[in-house]
């Protein structure tokens, strides 16, 4: 509260409550303090509140806006505590207007059984779409790594006969920084949300933000290039997590019938253009691409449901079932007859872990409180990484925000990585023989002839081969030094490489780092015990994978499906249940999950499963934001346009009120109508006086809207003459007859779990006489957090 | 094949089978008379011990089948054992696999003629629970399968190929090189002594490896994703012997270790990010987010909740 004090002169504090005389009592202080301050106000525009529904709002709007006193400090740095006016809502909330009515009635009900095998279709080509990138982007990463590892092993090789190995190190710090500065420019000046694993996104948008260009073709095609490029760059990244955003954008475009990046409709599916729908086939997509990335149907299907379940329902989640199945099996199958053995269905995702199906795989019960230590430690290292990385990319946001500076860093971090994998592979003296080893690339460096380095195999190798290698390869295979460098070097610079400007997945990177630690584990258990026959390094490396995977991601119940998927062993069902608990709940206690923390620091206002637990004392009336701009039944074009091209108001829903041409008089609430509809009713100049007189004019119809849908025109491209300013406009046809509201005095939990669970993007605050008070969005409840010390409100800022 | 149970109604027809081993016996070739005769031992041994005279039995063409059989698995096993090490199975013991694998394809074909319904195939392979012939054989399968001997044969598996000859010359020629350059010389010398063999074999060395190198990339390239990239175990371990000897025993291959380069240049790349990020740090603009004040009812309640709005 004291720098709060330094830094705002507060005048007005309580004055405003007294005048308010409902929002004054008072009320329990939770946290000990002293009546907080309230924040400036002045009795001006406090006053007005009771004219909300007045004709000339807008007007009110402006005042207000120029009245407020720059007191308060309009700039501060980036930091976690904000939201950003960017992000919209999406309409998940049907607009049952005269049109839609219509609509219903004229289609039949053969037609809607059209529309429910649309939806199948719809999936099933999500999946074999799905799969077939992710088959794309495996072959080309396969061919372009193999082909980089190829010729700087045939360097390395000539420079350790010769000497100058100096020039190899360069080669292979040049390669790797090229391939990924490549890969960093199509991302960070071509299209910036493509960066990172996209999971966040995918969540943020299941969860009903819209964050822009985010299920765009575009964004696709700089994804799967640009996770091409960063694994074959050598980065410390998997191509696993970029899937799940693939899976998306495949799954929004296909259902759209169009792509608007290409200017192609192709007149299909037209009835699934609107947010409600396109959100559905999303969790498909993320549901594919989990299952493409994983071989994990089943994990997909949780995942999706784990991060945007609270629009559920059984047929939906049937559905997205079949799309994952799909999806899996068409990789495999065009996987299968790549690798020149057709029909035998042997790589059912990106990533295999290999089967775990021999005796010494199996685990017993006195094994169990070992697994369970394995996930603190799994926790607390997770724990770490989440917190170097928050630093980071606190940093990175501040100060590193120019593309070019993004590209640059990207580059370093290529460079440093292959420099650190040299040096280790260098000072390293761990030789195993050539004979019987599996190893793809084995370089010999200093090793005897016949034998390779063992370091080499972990980082002269892409991340997904080395998490096999240490899954599997035989006991012996590592010495523990290698094994412990190994982790401490792949967890710095896999905490340094996410957050990057290049798309990249950190699934792959955590569990090889979980994996490495992990064996290293299971060798000291061994040499504890005597070398006892269930001390399998291989498998501790598996639980030490979902243990750092745990820690760092936090997921529950679909990792450990996915887990238990990708081994494809039903019985480490219960060891990594267990395990990621664990690492869950020792993370938690430090610091939040990756994504989380990364939706925070991108200031999304992103809505949690419940509304902060001791909220119960804030009302609707303190949560919503008044006054609001409200239109008449029947209102002026010239008012329509003024309020949308009005830049400092970029409201999307306008409460519609009686019309009353005696402005003095109160008028109740009569419907809901969003922006986007407003425009495509300015576009078609639908006014009163055209249809009076009697124009030929072409009845507009919820096709009209589903055209202009997702991208509508903003309002400066629309033209309005000056004699149509004077029209009128009648809303009562478009506008949404019976919008949610919510009394002032509804707790922030009632109207949060209102918001959350119908999804909604508006809920009109009445009073008692239907009266617009105010305005709940999502930001307006995404503001209040449970922080360390209490409730804490997050200011709106623009980014 | 589930292992039948030799039921009763089968007696009869393999009593016929018994009539005849003495007669058999002369046809077949003499080396192979020890087995029969041990056949025949049992069968009398069974007369002997007052059994029905209708004991089920083998027919005289798959008695002599079986023992064919039993003969040639001793002789491979034996090849093996004596190749194991260094190993020369696949040179050594290739003839004894082909007549073996070609004797298991006749019993598993072979018809007997005293019945249409009844033959070798069945009474040999599938007439019991333990299935020896079959375990055997597979056992055999496995370890040439293991030892990827058919890289190193010619494709008819008679012989082994020209580039494997080739190898296996060039691989004598440098134990031979070895050998000469060492004479005169005890083991117990210290390495530094070596410096002769390096210098006199390097060239034999080089071309051996070479060959090995090229030979595994072929197979590589060529062999379907199905076929397992390695070569032949003979040709492997020859190598690996050699390699050994070489770089071990000898100690013919230093490699040149730059270390002062290497931590120049790793140092070099090391410190740039350290430049990078303190000159962000201390030259970019910090990037400053405008706040947007919020239209709404202040009350006190709503703010009491709230702390540490601007910390």
């Amino acid at each position: 509260m004291a720098n709060v004090a330094k830094k705002v002169s507060w005048s007005g504090r309580d004055r405003d409550d007294d005048e308010d005389g409902r929002a004054g009592e008072t009320t329990p202080l939770l946290n000990g303090t002293g009546p907080g301050a309230a924040r400036q106000l002045t009795p001006s525009s406090f006053l007005r509140i009771g004219q909300l529904s007045n004709v000339d709002l807008n007007e009110d709007i402006h005042e207000l806006e120029t009245e407020l006193p720059r007191q308060r400090p309009n700039e501060i740095p980036h930091n976690e505590k904000l939201l950003s006016l960017k992000y919209e809502s999406l309409d998940y909330d049907n607009s049952e207007n005269q049109l839609f009515l219509e609509e219903e009635r004229r289609i039949n009900h053969a037609a809607f059984r059209t529309v429910e095998i649309k939806r199948w279709v719809i999936c099933a080509m999500i999946g074999i779409l799905t799969g077939l990138v992710a088959c794309f982007i495996d072959i080309v990463v396969e061919n372009l790594a193999g082909l980089k590892y190829r010729v700087v092993k045939d360097n390395i090789d000539k420079f350790t006969a010769k000497g100058g190995l100096s020039f190899s190190l360069l080669l292979w710090a040049t390669l790797n920084a090229s391939v990924v500065m490549v890969g960093s420019v199509i991302v960070a000046f071509i299209e910036p949300v493509a960066a990172g694993s996209g999971i966040p996104q995918i969540k943020c948008y299941l969860n009903g933000v819209k964050i822009p260009h985010v299920v765009r073709l575009k964004t696709l095609v700089i994804k799967v290039c640009g996770v091409i490029l960063s694994v074959v760059g050598g980065l410390a990244v998997g191509k696993e997590g970029p899937m799940i955003h693939s899976g998306a954008v495949i799954a929004a475009g296909i259902s759209q019938g169009r792509s608007t990046s290409l200017k192609r409709d192709f007149k299909i599916f037209e009835y699934f253009r609107r947010d409600t729908e396109k959100r559905d086939f999303v969790s498909a997509g993320a549901a594919a691409g989990v299952s493409a990335a994983f071989g994990a149907p089943v994990g997909g299907v949780l995942f999706s449901l784990e991060e945007g379940a609270s629009f559920w329902n059984q047929f939906l989640t049937w559905r997205i079932f079949f799309a994952s199945m799909i999806s899996t099996f068409t990789l495999n199958s065009v996987l299968s007859v790549y690798h020149g053995n057709a029909w035998d269905l042997s790589s059912p995702g990106l990533i295999n872990f290999g089967r775990f199906d021999s005796e010494k795989m199996g685990y017993t019960i006195q094994e169990i409180p070992i697994f369970i230590f394995m996930g603190v430690v799994g926790g607390i290292l997770g724990a770490l990484f989440n917190a170097l990385n928050y630093w980071l990319t606190m940093f990175r946001i501040r100060y590193i925000h120019r593309p070019c500076l993004q590209v640059v860093e990207a580059m370093l971090v290529a460079a440093v990585t292959a420099t650190v994998g040299f040096v280790m592979i260098y000072c390293s003296r761990d030789c195993q023989p050539i004979q019987g080893s599996s190893v793809a690339y084995p370089l010999q460096l200093f090793c005897a002839d016949g034998e390779y380095n063992s370091m080499a195999t972990a980082f002269f190798n892409t991340p997904e081969k080395s998490v096999v290698n240490l899954f599997h390869d035989p006991p012996g295979s590592y010495n523990p030094m290698t094994l412990g460098m190994f982790t401490l070097m792949y967890f710095f610079l896999a905490c340094w490489t996410y957050g990057l400007t290049v798309s990249a997945g950190v699934f792959i990177p955590s569990l090889l780092i979980g994996a490495a630690w992990g064996r290293l584990f299971g060798i000291s258990l061994s040499y504890l015990t005597k070398g006892s026959i269930w001390a399998d390094p291989g498998k501790y490396a598996l639980m030490g994978a979902a243990a750092q995977l745990g820690g760092i991601v936090r997921m529950t119940l679909s990792l450990t499906v996915i887990m238990m998927e990708a081994t494809g062993n039903v019985t480490y069902g219960f060891p990594i249940m267990l395990v990621l608990m664990t690492a869950k709940i020792v993370g938690d206690y430090f610091v939040e999950g990756l994504y989380d923390m990364h939706i925070q620091l991108q200031s999304v206002p992103f809505l949690h499963w419940e509304a902060p637990v001791t909220s119960h004392s804030l009302t609707a009336r303190e949560v919503m934001s008044t006054p609001v701009t409200c239109l008449r039944r029947i209102e002026r074009v010239g008012t329509v346009v003024d309020i949308l091209s009005d830049t400092s108001s970029n409201h999307n829903g306008f409460p519609v009120v009686e019309s009353n041409p005696d402005t003095t008089q109160v008028a109740g609430l009569r419907g809901l109508i969003l922006r986007s509809q407003l425009i495509v009713l300015l576009k078609h100049k639908v006014f009163v006086e055209r249809a009076n007189l009697s124009l030929v004019q072409r009845r507009l119809k919820l096709k009209d809207f589903r055209d202009a849908y997702p991208r509508f025109p903003p309002i400066q491209s629309i033209h309005v003459s000056q004699d149509e300013r004077e029209c009128m406009i009648d809303l009562s046809e478009f506008m949404n007859p019976s919008p949610y509201t919510v009394p002032q005095e509804a707790s922030l939990p009632r109207v949060f779990k209102l918001f959350r669970a119908l999804g909604l993007r508006h809920l009109v605050v009445v009073d008692n006489r239907n009266e617009v008070v105010g305005m709940v969005t999502r930001k307006d409840l995404a503001r209040y957090r449970l922080g360390k010390e209490g409730l804490e409100e997050l200011s709106l800022a623009q980014t | 094949m589930a292992p039948r149970r030799c039921g009763p109604c089968m007696l009869p027809v393999l009593a016929l089978a018994l009539l005849g081993p003495a007669t058999l016996a002369q046809e077949l070739p003499p080396r192979w008379a020890p087995a029969l005769q041990a056949a025949e031992g049992l069968a009398e041994e069974l007369w002997g011990a007052g059994l029905p005279g209708d004991l089920p039995e083998l027919e005289p063409e798959c008695r002599s089948l079986l023992a064919a059989f039993a003969e040639g698995s001793a002789a491979l096993t034996g090849c093996l054992g004596r190749r194991a090490r260094p190993v020369r199975v696949c040179q050594g013991c290739h003839g004894h696999y082909r007549r073996l694998l070609a004797l298991y394809g006749t019993i598993a074909r072979a018809v007997g003629n005293s019945s249409e319904s009844h033959n070798c195939a069945k009474s040999i392979l599938t007439s019991d629970r333990l299935q020896i012939v079959v375990t055997l054989s597979e056992f055999f399968n496995e370890t040439w399968e293991a030892a990827n001997c058919a890289n190193c044969l010619k494709n008819n598996s008679e012989g082994l190929s020209n580039s494997t000859e080739e190898f296996l010359d060039l691989f004598n020629k440098s134990l031979t090189c070895f050998e000469h350059n060492l004479q005169g010389q005890t083991v117990y010398l210290s390495p530094n002594n070596y410096t002769e063999v390096c210098k006199n074999c390097n060239e034999t060395y080089t071309k051996l490896n070479d060959l090995y190198n090229n030979l595994q990339r072929m197979n590589r390239q060529g062999g379907e994703s199905g076929h397992s990239a390695h070569l032949c175990i003979d040709v492997e371990d020859a190598m690996n012997i050699t390699r050994k000897l070489w770089s071990r025993t000898f100690n013919c291959s230093v490699p040149c270790s730059d270390t002062v380069p290497v931590i120049a240049v790793s140092s070099f790349i090391l410190f740039l990010p350290i430049v990078f990020y303190l000159s962000s740090f201390l030259h970019s603009k910090q990037k400053k987010r405008i706040l947007i004040l919020p239209k709404r009812i202040q009350s006190n309640a709503s703010l009491v909740n709230i702390q540490e709005k601007y910390s």
